[in-house]
């Protein structure tokens, strides 16, 4: 019943071209990047170098055999600092003392400013990791597909239809191309949720009727403005708090349980209700995001699923997911109740799924069967982009209006300079059309 | 028992006056959250090292009845005592705990539940603020301190039988693969709960670890019944975070250790 509605997609234009990257998909691929050798390196190189992006690197390294780190770009020279001293510590680290010959970065292919994803991309790299904030995915991700790179990149990948649209061709370029394309959504890497969820596809729980997800959390961290900062400098680095720049919380982190519902359905949401708003988060240090939100995602099925996300200190935690089928209910990731029931060994060997998506991404390189998660993740950000704008505005926001809608948060052209922050968006006022130039 | 215990070591409060050890509330300033202290008379306990077993005597003090709870350490680690709504994130961030990305309770309970997943540098931390907040010298307890609250509450480790074991501790095999409200179970003899079993607690200079590191004690829900114990004492390996995403780790935070906690104690002054 999920399953064929596995892709419904959107408006002709992309039809069509899913259409012609579905075909090209199932051709026998005989050229291109996706024939690295066994014996061969890959060389990796890494985009965004905060804590993340640091510890992909180490990730990605531990992953694989014959797996080197060969360029870092950064938009500020002081993160790109601070990560190569971070990876010179990382070395010295007995767990990770393998990974000091895999390590050859130095001053020659260390990129920093707007154009470093372009160095990075142009060096001679197989393998490029996107850790930036998510509003540049979109644009480096065209880039490395362009350039032939296989890429690993974390979630979310958009912030915006625009870039889900773009995404979404870029991910059906990839897979034309031969290109692997793996995300950082690591619970579809992860034993127990990939255990679950064969169950639940199975149909031990029979038929999901509904279910429920959750990121409840307190506030994260901050960097105060110091008087040198641009307006566009003090936004980036402190990029959780700008729409343009994360999404919001419910795109940048509660992207993770929307993705597990997503996942366990085998569709994504079709129609969206919403509240939130900005209760205690308010000073201006923290943006413009909201710090609560609560989504009804409608299922193609007719599945409701309940999605719930807060960032607000002093408050319940609870980050995890719920489904309710027609014979049993399970967590997605450990136990199923009801006609079936089971539960995930607690004893099991802990594999660590930041680790197994590398691992995961270069054995199919390797292979010459290119993973491509392009198109899934960019769903899943789409998912979560709709629990965001039935919030924002109130409405009822449908799956096919949204992504061909003309909101494009992100300036095209980014310099250090002046930029206002755009309002808080109020429902009833607020809509889903909204560009750059009108913040 | 107690009595028992007290009448047997009269040394215990030697240089404190015997009607001033005794138990205590103590309460975080500022704050309705408060704790009690049980007072553990000093005497000779004997350790299991790697160098065979060595008998050692500690003097008295006082150790907390429960293990420290997320009403305790949130005001803290939260910074539920500075300035509500104001950013002062960069205020004060050498002694507060990073942002956790994620509920740092795992779901299993908040309120009356011990605080879990934090790093030993966290535990000795918050006894630092503690310590400033109440004017009171509060501190982990040492792995030899540990083992006497042990011995004085629940005698010699032959009594220590399956059934008492169920009776009084959270294990793997009736703990439901979840830690559970401190003082659920009943207290040994001195009044104390839960030194066996729910959270393993870090104790300072691990006299069983081989190069004298931190250690926790006492097993956990996560452990198997058999090795919830007076002897279990575990130190922490790569496993316990390994999920933490970032480079550097979080030196706050375990992501995969939600089975560690701690207690403090304080010593007679």
């Amino acid at each position: 019943m999920t399953r064929k509605h596995r892709r419904v997609v959107s408006r002709r234009e992309f039809l069509e071209t899913t259409a012609a990257a579905t075909a090209a998909v199932t051709l026998p691929n005989t050229r291109g990047p996706a024939l690295v050798g066994k014996a061969r390196k890959i060389r990796v190189g890494v985009i965004g170098c905060g804590g993340r992006g640091t510890g992909a690197m180490h990730d990605c390294l531990t992953s694989s055999e014959d797996v080197e780190l060969v360029a870092l770009g950064d938009l500020f020279p002081d993160r790109l600092a601070k990560c190569r001293e971070n990876l010179a510590t990382m070395v010295t680290e007995e767990a990770n003392s393998a990974l000091k010959p895999k390590i050859k970065v130095n001053d020659r292919n260390c990129f920093t400013g707007f154009d470093a994803y372009q160095k990075v991309i142009a060096s001679k790299v197989d393998l490029v990791v996107l850790a930036t904030p998510p509003a540049f995915r979109a644009t480096h991700f065209a880039a490395a597909v362009a350039a032939g790179k296989h890429v690993f990149m974390e979630k979310p990948v958009a912030v915006d239809p625009s870039g889900v649209r773009s995404v979404l061709a870029t991910a059906d370029l990839a897979a034309q191309k031969g290109l692997a394309v793996v995300a950082g959504t690591q619970r579809r890497h992860d034993p127990g949720y990939r255990a679950a969820m064969e169950r639940i596809h199975g149909g031990d729980i029979g038929d999901i009727v509904g279910g429920q997800v959750y990121w409840n959390q307190g506030g994260l961290w901050m960097h105060p403005r110091l008087p040198e900062w641009s307006d566009v400098e003090w936004q980036i680095r402190n990029w959780l708090y700008f729409t343009w720049l994360s999404g919001d919380h419910i795109v940048e982190q509660h992207i993770h349980n929307i993705d597990v519902a997503n996942w366990a359905l085998g569709a994504h949401p079709v129609k969206a209700v919403g509240v939130g708003g900005r209760q205690w988060r308010t000073d201006p240090a923290y943006g413009h995001v909201y710090d609560h939100f609560a989504v009804d995602f409608q299922y193609p099925n007719g599945a409701h699923v309940l999605s719930m996300c807060r960032q607000i200190d002093g408050t319940a935690s609870h980050v995890g997911e719920r489904f309710v089928g027609t014979r049993g209910t399970s967590d997605g990731r450990s136990v199923i109740e009801g006609a079936a029931p089971w539960q995930r060994d607690p004893q099991a060997p802990k594999v660590n799924p930041y680790v197994q998506e590398h691992a995961d991404l270069i054995a199919s390189i390797r292979a010459g069967t290119p993973l491509n998660e392009g198109r899934q993740v960019a769903e899943t950000t789409l998912s979560a982009i709709m629990g965001r704008e039935a919030a924002y505005t109130g409405q009822v926001i449908v799956w096919d209006e949204l992504l061909a809608s003309q909101q494009e948060l992100v300036p095209p052209d980014l310099n250090f300079g002046p930029m206002p922050v755009a309002p808080v968006a109020m429902p009833g006022s607020t809509g889903v059309v909204r560009t750059w130039r009108g913040a | 028992m107690s009595a028992l215990l007290f009448a047997a070591c009269p040394a215990a409060v030697v240089g404190q006056s015997a009607a001033h050890f005794l138990p205590y509330r103590d309460s975080i300033p500022g704050t309705l959250v408060s704790f009690e202290m049980i007072p553990v008379p000093g005497g000779t306990v004997t350790l299991d090292t790697p160098q065979g077993p060595r008998t050692v005597s500690v003097g008295p003090f006082w150790i907390g009845k429960t293990e420290v709870t997320w009403d305790e350490y949130d005001i803290w680690a939260f910074r539920l005592d500075l300035a509500g709504r104001v950013p002062t994130d960069s205020i004060d961030a050498v002694s507060r705990p990073s942002r956790p990305y994620g509920a740092p309770d795992r779901g299993f309970g908040h309120q009356g539940y011990p605080a879990i997943g934090m790093t030993y540098f966290a535990a000795q931390t918050y006894c630092a603020w503690l310590s400033a907040k109440t004017g009171k010298r509060y501190r982990l307890a040492t792995d030899v301190e540990w083992s006497r609250a042990v011995q004085a509450g629940l005698g010699a480790d032959t009594g220590w039988t399956p059934e008492r074991r169920d009776a009084l501790a959270w294990h793997a095999g009736n703990a439901g693969n979840q830690s559970h409200p401190v003082a659920a179970k009943p207290p040994d003899a001195l009044g104390v709960h839960d030194l066996l079993g729910n959270v393993a607690e870090w104790v300072t200079g691990g006299v069983g670890s081989a190069d004298g590191r931190p250690v926790v004690r006492g097993g956990s829900w996560a452990d198997p019944a058999d090795q919830v114990g007076p002897r279990a004492r575990a130190a922490q390996t790569p496993a316990w975070n390994l999920t933490d995403p970032q480079f550097p780790k979080s030196r706050w935070w375990l992501a995969d250790a939600p089975f560690v906690g701690f207690r403090i104690v304080l010593l007679p002054q």
